[in-house]
């Protein structure tokens, strides 16, 4: 019946498409398909685009959630304001300032633990890739807390690790300075997930390439870098567009930490913190529906222009030419 | 097949409903972990979350008027305290039917959003409370005046003095009745003031401590010989260590700028024109404070505070601090100095004495469609309900007729013999004004008051004046934003 219509349009322009009438079977396999995907579907209706659609609203009005009989319309104004705000500028520097750090610890770490838990020499292989996991499975909150504890200037064991070398240990916590190496060593701890994507990915690597590599001479920084990089970039670029979109939403680890104050000196005041903070600490909703909406704008800039670099650097196997 | 189809309809419906339903965590009456204190202002209620008990007899559902009591915004989520709050409950609706009152107990850090959805979403609660001044400040514009419903059914105010019923007189009318007051007072450790050899502070005003008068320039001095470093120098020594200290002379105990401020006197943080004011005799009092951290280190700074030496931020409790000013409601939470603690009163400054006072209430919001029931129910809340609550909310009794049941109560867990006369002394030394006064843009200001105090507890190097000068700066923008 398929090629019958083919052969038809071939000869004769394409009359208007009728729509192909199912069978039973079809009939009922479609009804299957929305019955178990519908839990799924009402979810997505009511907690998504339900209140995305609500926000979007909201970022026209001027609404206080204690006083919402006086909303009012106010076009363009919370849009206009954010250009102007000093804060968001402030919070999107501060997000910079941690993503110069967290971002190439969050590629670099999990692909060196990737990289050392697939070699040959390694023995007990599973153990210390469930120890290295580990971390990832502990609840955050209970990490940062712990975290905390662990890098306290007084009382915390790093820095009576580091004095007993003879370094005196900053005040991670509470330094402008230093509070964004602490956020990245936080955050260096669950790079499990990450790491058991490279693992895989490196796992998947033809092992003729590194023979013939070997062959060549070639020694394991090269074999590193001309194989196992390359052949893994899709993983690599997955990492990195995980990473720069969590890095614009990072709330959780200086929320535990600090509230939302953004102490010290609005330093841990990220975007997305600063958001929380004028949604549902000053209950200025409209605004914060405008600062939600416009992270949404930054993200997917900076995710299609990660995308647009993709053809110079990641290798697909098996692309079509 | 039609029996798996059927199979396949419940299972997809149970998926949908677990999909839509709650964290068992955080349902029911689940009571957990917490390190609440009493009192709205520092109360950190870690667990609990909606419960609404069955304590209604379903047969007298059907006509009675529901009245949502909202428990959250101040203390009331302990476990002992959700106990009684549901016994109070079920007390309540079993001396009745034509009113059935839910509660409804959130986190305490999540009541305040919860509160606000509840409200923008137009299902907002009917009665809430223990709350506090600062606690209801957020919500100024919704609370109902109480005084055309105690006018109508003749409620007898009488059993206040006129002054603590003034007090819930507001913009908005008669916003409360008296509940459960909590003046700011001195908790001291006898063990460290014995190890020392010095006498204990004052449990009277006007008192001197040691032929001295007890004032801010005495507790600096004895909080530096209470202050010990790991060599066993003390603050006054030339061979003090800063960086090792073991014990501390003072501390402002889970502090807040205008609390501490107003021992140096009360005052206003708005001027008469409206432009933000911060009183000189608290400027007095920031500089103090910020010498006591960084210079002379009596007070412990944020990360000593948040160290496992002083118990993670409850530093008194750590049995590591001589001296703590805070309110009546931290008797909550004195598990690890049970038996080595006593009051004494604040000291006073330029010879004047200020405690601080915190009181609760339970107010009505104003979007309540039964206003009479509701206040049936708070009448009941501050009658009979109230010794029940007082005593798990570690309130003392703004009705001085249940004080001697409270303290009395409160001896049997305390068994040291603490003087709760202090307690009772303090209340004629109130802050007017409140140092919980409203503010033009409230939650804003609040939060700048707040970035400067965790600036002198945090940063080294500071000019306090300076400091004074950039919150006031900023205030000014910040009261301009709200006209």
């Amino acid at each position: 019946m398929t090629v019958e219509a083919t052969s038809d349009a071939v000869r004769a322009p394409a009359p208007p498409k009728k729509r192909k009438k199912l069978g039973q079977t079809e009939r009922q396999q479609r009804r299957w398909g929305f019955l178990f995907i519908s839990p799924w579907i009402v979810g997505f209706l009511l907690f998504f685009l339900l209140p995305m659609a609500a926000s979007l609203v909201f970022s026209f009005l001027e609404f206080d959630l204690i006083r919402p009989e006086d909303a009012r319309f106010v076009g363009l104004e919370n849009y206009q304001r954010w250009f102007g705000d000093p804060l968001v500028w402030e919070s999107l520097l501060v997000t910079v300032k941690y993503a110069a750090i967290a971002i190439p610890l969050s590629l670099a770490l999990p692909l060196g633990f990737a990289w050392l838990l697939t070699s040959k020499s390694l023995w007990g292989k599973p153990l210390f890739r469930t120890l290295f996991f580990m971390p990832t499975i502990v609840p955050f909150v209970s990490g940062v807390l712990i975290w905390s504890g662990f890098l306290n200037t007084q009382t915390g064991w790093l820095n009576q690790m580091l004095e007993t070398i003879g370094i005196p240990g900053p005040d991670w916590l509470n330094s402008t300075v230093w509070i964004y190496p602490a956020l990245a060593l936080i955050g260096a701890w669950t790079v499990g997930n990450a790491m058991l994507l490279f693992i895989a990915g490196i796992q998947g690597i033809p092992v003729e390439l590194y023979e013939a590599a070997d062959v060549d001479g070639a020694n394991t920084w090269h074999k590193f870098k001309s194989i196992t990089v390359p052949m893994i970039s899709p993983i690599l670029f997955y990492n990195l567009v995980l990473v720069v979109i969590a890095l614009f939403q990072y709330f959780l680890v200086p929320f535990v930490l600090k509230g939302p104050s953004g102490d010290p000196a609005n330093s841990t005041l990220f975007y997305s913190l600063y958001f929380f903070k004028t949604a549902f600490t000053f209950n200025d909703m409209g605004y914060g529906a405008t600062l939600a909406w416009m992270l949404f704008v930054i993200i997917m800039i900076i995710t299609i222009v990660i995308f647009g670099t993709a053809k110079y650097w990641v290798y697909y196997e098996f692309e079509e030419v | 097949m039609k029996r798996l189809r059927w199979l396949a309809v419940v299972f997809a419906l149970a998926l949908v409903v677990a999909a839509c339903g709650g964290d068992d965590d955080t349902t029911g009456d689940t009571a957990a972990d917490t390190t609440a204190a009493p009192g709205d202002t520092t109360a950190e209620t870690t667990t609990t979350a909606e419960a609404a008990p069955d304590t209604t007899a379903p047969e007298a559902m059907g006509d009675a008027v529901e009245i949502r009591w909202f428990v959250g915004l101040g203390t009331g989520g302990n476990p002992e305290q959700i106990e009684a709050q549901e016994a109070v409950v079920e007390a309540f609706n079993a001396s009745q039917d034509e009113i059935n009152l839910v509660l409804e107990i959130v986190q305490n850090d999540v009541a305040y959003d919860t509160l606000s959805t509840q409200i923008a979403s137009g299902n907002a609660p009917d009665i809430i409370g223990p709350v506090g001044i600062r606690g209801a400040n957020a919500f100024n514009g919704r609370w109902l005046d109480l005084q055309p419903l105690v006018d109508a059914s003749g409620y007898d105010l009488s059993r206040w003095t006129q002054e603590q019923v003034d007090v819930w007189r507001t913009d908005e009318g008669l916003v409360g009745l008296p509940f459960g007051v909590f003046p700011a007072m001195m908790f001291y450790n006898k063990a460290l003031f014995d190890e020392a050899g010095l006498p204990y502070p004052p449990q009277e005003f006007g008192a001197d401590y040691d032929g001295k008068p007890w004032n801010m320039d005495t507790v600096r001095e004895i909080s530096q010989f209470l202050t010990v470093d790991a060599n066993g120098n003390d603050a006054t020594s030339p061979d003090f260590d800063p960086d090792n200290v073991i014990q501390f002379g003072y501390v402002d105990q889970w502090s807040e700028p205008q609390r501490f401020a107003t021992m140096f006197g009360a005052g206003s943080m708005t001027n008469d024109d409206g432009t933000p004011n911060v009183p000189s005799q608290w400027v007095d009092g920031f500089k103090w404070y910020y010498d006591g951290v960084w210079t002379d280190n009596f007070i412990p700074s944020q990360d000593y505070a948040d160290s496992d030496l002083l118990a993670a931020g409850n530093p008194f409790d750590s049995g590591n601090v001589a001296m703590a000013h805070t309110h009546l409601w931290y008797i909550c939470c004195l598990a690890g100095v049970a038996d080595s603690w006593d009051l004494a009163v604040v000291p006073e400054y330029n010879g004047e004495t200020t405690a601080a006072l915190h009181a609760d209430v339970f107010r009505i919001l104003n979007t309540t469609e039964h206003p009479e029931e509701a206040f049936e129910v708070l009448t009941y809340l501050v009658g009979e309900g109230a010794p029940a609550l007082l005593d798990v909310y570690g309130a003392m009794p703004a009705d001085v007729t249940l004080q001697d049941a409270f303290f009395a109560k409160q001896d049997e867990t305390y068994t040291q013999g603490v003087n709760w006369q202090v307690a009772v002394d303090s209340l004629a030394f109130p802050d007017i004004p409140s140092h919980e006064q409203d503010m033009p843009n409230f939650l804003k200001s609040q939060d700048r008051w707040g970035a400067f105090w965790s600036a002198l507890n945090t940063t080294p190097g500071l000019d306090v004046d300076a400091e004074v000068s950039s919150l006031l700066a900023d205030l000014e923008t910040i009261y301009a934003e709200a006209n």
